[in-house]
């Protein structure tokens, strides 16, 4: 048999789907009012407690089990709803911050099943470039003087010989945390200043003492393109979003509160 | 009970989704991994802390940890978070590399017994504990305090025990932080390790080892860690290992730590049941075990003046810790000392060595933090405390630190915390996990000075002047390798270069250990090249001191004594042929303010004078040793030794 071509149609299904779950709704009626007096066990709630005993227990429950299981259930409920109405979920920390974290959950989850479209992103790169360029690179020679002095009198000299210290005397290519951990901060920031090119310059000074360099090149790489680091970008994108969010969602709801504190 | 079987189905699909991500990771690893470049020789050292807790440990997150391995990791990698008491924190340079070991033991429990519902808490203790954890930050600490104890005396209410129990928690917990260290993995960058503590401890007698691996999710994953509170001994850890790389074709080593709180059972020279020490018991326990902690926040374990009374520096770090063992249930005495200090322990293992044909004890050694904030700080000037309980704060020096008792351990008997310090040829975890297994690798107490150190049998003063890392490569052996006995003596290449942001160098000495015919242990610590050396001549046998620029009112202090780098090519002046003998080195800096001085400064108050007199200190570097030993038989130690080609990933 061969089914008429609307009814392949996924805005069809969409709709019909729709028209199901409406009328499953409008039958179960509104949600039940923990104030109500009125515990109604649907079919379907005892089918969910079937379910779970059957997942712990790899069977299904008999029927004495299964009505047990509804005896507590509504044992739960009952308790549940006097507890609110002595209002005991107020003054118990451990539901007060077990609801505020759901809420911050709530908000941050929003977030991490969102999906960023292409120029969410291409915006994001532009306005963080720093976080995804690569490490500036620094191609050099150096060389090491115990003393000030000493230093400056090598810079007349031509090419200078430096004295005796494990330090390497050229490095390629080299990125900023490479430079950072063999001579120091100081130097890396000395390396900033200095003019590219084959003339020597100096003395900077580092922990070590005084040095001569050649910066034969400084290279800040281009930020790569959206296409090549996408998956880095959408991560970054997607924890900055959701503790944006969570401060976000907190900022409104605060605001509509009228707080005093007495000091 | 419902709504939680509900939520741990949840938590099961989510995990299904995860696994199937990792697969993809798994590949990028891989693919990111063979891009980094291997270098010959190791280029320079590689910094690292092989120890660190979070809030899945089951007392920092008691102490009041609030970070993760996330935050944990990004503070690593040299981002600035806020801890747990609100200040901001930053290195001032980053790590290379980072092993989380969180206890194994009631993985994450404290955090379930504090978020779990007051009424289905069954357990007095338990419920007891939750409530001391609600009602204040000390009131955590207390409970903490308790449960160490509690754990050291074999009284852990059961809950915390059942490993079926357990099990599944742990899983789940284990799992997603094998997770997290992959996404942090950037190979040539930045390299999270698996890994967890295994803390053994009969009668509170500290057995701890961190235990590390080299490979990824898809190995990792397999195992749970391991527990090790109750009635065990460490060849079940051992036995633990051996599975997990038969199983999966993986690698994993362990770290003995904290042996100064040990009261004498970390380094025994006997089998862990008590009986004599057979060849097959050394060998296993030094291949399974070839790196040893040194140094930490927690105190020193290089040596200690009752054993080394020759040593004018011996006692660094010893100050409190030499009182009992780790929750101060047991006193010490002093014949336990010999089993708890690295320098007795590496002598016990030549004398073993002779008589039964294998050493035990042939380790090399590392520092490490064992800091409980998820903030691997070691610098004096950004010490972020043991705990959280003991972060940056007015008085956190003076407060008693007792780990169970109350008596005798004080926030300034804490160091500041060591590093690793790794010769690796590549930032990836097979190449520092090799490294590791080689011994290639040094302490420090927090200083970032490169080590150098290779042994030989004729190396000249004229190495220097060219290729000398070739040289030392290629004629001869790194730190942790060893040398068969040719009957001339060792000459060594010794390059001790500062912390480009720290402390000039004293001196570089050659510490010897080495065993006589009968079995006796000797040792002997050289002076062999120090700053200043025509201002400071020797003068009956010893150097003189280097001096002290440090400002008491300021905690400041100037590089205008010392050097910026000691070289030294020494030959062994006593050397005797046949005889069985380690060398290592150890580097002193000039002397500098430790942190109870920069927080006095700090917080505006006066240290009292038993705290003022172990203010300042001598920061220090311990290379692990190079052995010597009989060409023939069984003489070598028995884990792996220097080979070049081991360098490469495997």
């Amino acid at each position: 048999m061969r089914l008429p071509g609307w009814t392949r149609e996924p805005l069809v299904h969409f709709l019909a789907a729709g028209t199901a779950i409406w009328f499953v709704l409008a039958w179960q009626g509104e949600p039940v009012d923990p104030a109500s007096r009125t515990i109604a066990v649907a079919r379907e709630d005892r089918a969910r407690l079937a379910l779970q005993w059957e997942r712990t227990l790899q069977r299904p429950p008999t029927d004495a089990e299964l009505d047990s299981l509804t005896e507590q259930f509504i044992r739960e409920e009952v308790l549940y709803r006097e507890a609110l109405r002595l209002g005991l979920d107020r003054d118990d920390a451990v539901l007060r911050k077990r609801l505020a974290t759901k809420m911050d959950y709530l908000a941050a989850s929003m977030a991490e099943t969102a999906s960023a479209t292409d120029a969410t992103l291409e915006d994001w790169l532009k306005r963080h470039p720093e976080r995804f360029a690569p490490e500036v690179r620094y191609s050099f020679d150096q060389a090491w003087f115990a003393d000030r002095a000493a230093a400056g009198r090598a810079l007349a000299g031509g090419t200078p010989q430096g004295e005796d210290i494990s330090l390497p005397p050229a490095l390629e290519r080299a990125p900023r945390r490479e430079v950072e951990q063999r001579f120091g901060e100081a130097f890396r920031q000395a390396l900033d200043e200095a003019p590219v090119g084959q003339r020597w310059h100096g003395p900077v000074a580092s922990g070590f003492g005084w040095h001569l360099v050649r910066l034969r090149a400084r290279e800040a790489g281009p930020v790569p393109s959206l296409g090549a680091i996408r998956d880095k970008v959408e991560a970054d994108w997607q924890s900055a979003t959701a503790a944006a969010r969570k401060q976000e969602a907190y900022r409104v709801l605060r605001q509509s509160y009228r707080i005093t504190v007495a000091r | 009970m419902a709504r939680l079987r509900g939520m741990r189905a949840g938590l099961l699909l989510g995990l299904a989704g995860a696994v199937g991500a990792c697969g993809d990771r798994a590949a990028q690893v891989a693919e990111a991994e063979a891009e980094v470049a291997l270098a010959e020789f190791p280029e320079r050292p590689l910094w690292g802390d092989t120890h660190l807790h979070t809030d899945n440990s089951i007392d920092a997150f008691g102490f009041g940890t609030r970070l993760g391995p996330d935050e944990a990791l990004r503070f690593a990698r040299g981002e600035e978070v806020t801890a747990t008491t609100g200040l901001k924190a930053r290195l001032s340079r980053p790590l290379d590399f980072l092993v989380i070991a969180d206890h194994s033991d009631g993985l994450g429990a404290m955090r379930r017994l504090y978020d779990a519902p007051r009424l289905l808490i069954r357990d007095k203790t338990l419920l007891r504990w939750h409530d001391m954890m609600h009602e204040s930050p000390e009131g955590s600490q207390r409970a903490v305090a308790e449960l160490v104890t509690a754990a050291a005396n074999g009284t852990l209410p059961e809950a915390l025990t059942d490993q079926a129990d357990q099990e599944e928690n742990t899983r789940d917990i284990w799992t997603a932080h094998l997770r997290t260290i992959d996404e942090f993995y950037e190979p040539g960058v930045f390299t999270p390790l698996a890994g967890f503590e295994y803390t053994l401890m009969p009668d509170g007698n500290n057995l701890h080892r961190v235990v590390m691996f080299r490979d990824g999710f898809e190995r990792t994953s397999t195992v749970l860690p391991f527990p090790g509170v109750g009635e065990g001994k460490v060849d079940q850890l051992w036995d633990y290992m051996d599975a997990y790389e038969q199983a999966t074709g993986g690698r994993v080593l362990a770290i003995p730590h904290n042996s100064n709180v040990s009261n004498g059972l970390m380094f025994e020279l006997t089998d862990s049941d008590g009986g004599p020490m057979s060849a097959a018991y050394a060998r296993r326990r030094a291949a399974r075990e070839p790196v040893v902690e040194a140094t930490q926040i927690k105190g020193d374990s290089e040596s200690h003046p009752f054993l080394s009374p020759n040593d004018e520096f011996a006692s660094f770090g010893d100050v409190g810790w030499e009182l009992g063992n780790l929750p101060l249930t047991r006193p010490k005495s002093d014949a336990m000392f010999a089993g708890e200090y690295l320098r007795e322990a590496l002598k016990r293992g030549l004398s073993i060595e002779q008589r039964v044909g294998a050493n035990p004890y042939a380790f090399g050694m590392i520092g490490s933090t064992d800091s409980h904030t998820s903030l691997a700080t070691g610098d004096e000037d950004n010490f972020f405390g043991k705990h959280t309980g003991s972060e940056p704060a007015a008085g956190r020096a003076l407060a008693a630190q007792n780990l169970g008792t109350s008596q005798g351990r004080f926030g300034w008997h804490y160091l500041a915390g060591g590093y690793a310090a790794v010769w690796a040829n590549a930032n990836t975890r097979a190449a520092i996990f090799d490294a590791m297994m080689r011994r290639e690798v040094y302490a420090t107490t927090g200083s970032r000075m490169v080590l150098r150190l290779f042994a030989g049998f004729d190396f000249t003063e004229a190495d220097w002047r060219g290729d000398w890392v070739r040289a030392g490569y290629t004629r001869g052996v790194p730190m942790g390798g060893t040398l068969a006995d040719s009957g001339k003596a060792p000459t060594f290449l010794i390059s001790a270069l500062k912390d480009p942001e720290g402390a000039n160098l004293d001196r570089v000495q050659v510490v010897k250990g080495w065993a006589t015919p009968d079995g006796e242990t000797r040792e002997r610590v050289y002076d062999v090249v120090w700053s200043d050396m025509d201002k400071r001549p020797r003068t009956g046998g010893r150097v003189p001191a280097v001096g002290d620029t440090v400002d008491r009112e300021k905690a400041t202090w100037t590089n205008t004594i010392g050097a910026p780098e000691l070289r030294a090519t020494w030959t062994d002046p006593d050397f005797t042929p046949g005889q069985r003998a380690f060398y290592y080195v150890r580097v002193l800096e000039i002397p500098t303010p430790r942190w109870p001085l920069h927080d006095a400064v700090r917080f505006g108050y006066t240290l009292p004078p038993e705290a003022m007199a172990d203010a300042v200190a001598q920061e220090r570097a311990y290379s692990s040793p190079v052995w010597i030993g009989p060409a023939e038989g069984a003489a070598r130690p028995a884990t792996v030794l220097f080979d070049r080609k081991r360098l490469s990933r495997g």
